[in-house]
């Protein structure tokens, strides 16, 4: 049992996390705590990417040990090295969730420039009250 | 109305959190060396990527050798979301000037 719950405990820290961002995009009103989950999910799979490539018994970073260049270095073995597939993936992964959040905070400044407000049901009210204006003007 | 919302979120996130974690059940354990992800196409990498392409690091003879397309269409996001930001951006500031004009 114990064996069991060290051998999945990560995926239930990285499970725990996701769903603090999914609640986090899906409970909050207010648009800027949304985004803050929204990173938080993108966190928990990046750590679960990176849990993926670990290898138990003494493996290291994916660097070739010895100078690169021929010397010093013994026959690579798969065991010694830790999977550089998953460190590869999740840099993409970040670059990308750098890019979504830079242009979520750009259109919540216009949001707020345009509504003087980033709760969701005070924005939504304000468009209800427009839409009823324009209706009445029409 | 709100709390109603709030709680149907809470029971959907539960409910959602539930499933995964009986989903982990079939997931290979922590640091296990022969699980699928470490054992079909990374020894490759590993013991191809420096005699291939002389870089000691692996993580970026991958990502600047082998999978160079798939880092040209990141630096592609990167353009897409910088120009857009420019455009968000520089409308505020052009309204800014006309205020003050």
């Amino acid at each position: 049992m114990l064996e069991y719950i060290l051998a999945k405990y990560n995926y239930w820290i990285y499970i725990v996390l996701m769903m603090i961002g999914l609640y986090a995009m899906m409970g909050k009103r207010n648009l800027v705590k949304k985004l803050i989950g929204m990173n938080i999910f993108q966190t928990s799979i990046i750590l679960f990417f990176v849990s993926r490539g670990v290898k138990k018994g003494g493996a290291t970073v994916p660097i070739l040990m010895g100078d690169g260049h021929g010397h010093g270095e013994q026959l690579i073995q798969v065991a010694d090295y830790l999977n550089p597939l998953p460190h590869v993936l999740m840099l993409t992964a970040i670059v990308v969730s750098i890019a979504t959040t830079g242009v979520a905070l750009a259109t919540l400044i216009l949001i707020y420039k345009r509504y003087h407000t980033l709760e969701e049901d005070e924005i939504m009210a304000i468009r209800k009250e427009a839409s009823a204006y324009k209706t009445l003007g029409t | 109305m709100k709390n109603w919302f709030k709680l149907i979120s809470l029971i959907a996130v539960i409910m959602t959190g539930a499933l995964l974690i009986y989903g982990t059940h079939d997931m290979p354990a922590w640091g296990d060396p022969d699980s699928p992800a470490n054992s079909h196409v990374s020894p490759r990498y590993i013991l191809e990527a420096t005699k291939l392409t002389a870089t000691p690091n692996m993580v970026s003879a991958v990502l600047a050798d082998y999978r160079s397309y798939d880092t040209l269409g990141e630096s592609a996001v990167i353009f897409t979301a910088s120009i857009s930001c420019l455009f968000l951006l520089r409308r505020i500031r052009r309204e800014k000037k006309g205020e003050e004009v």
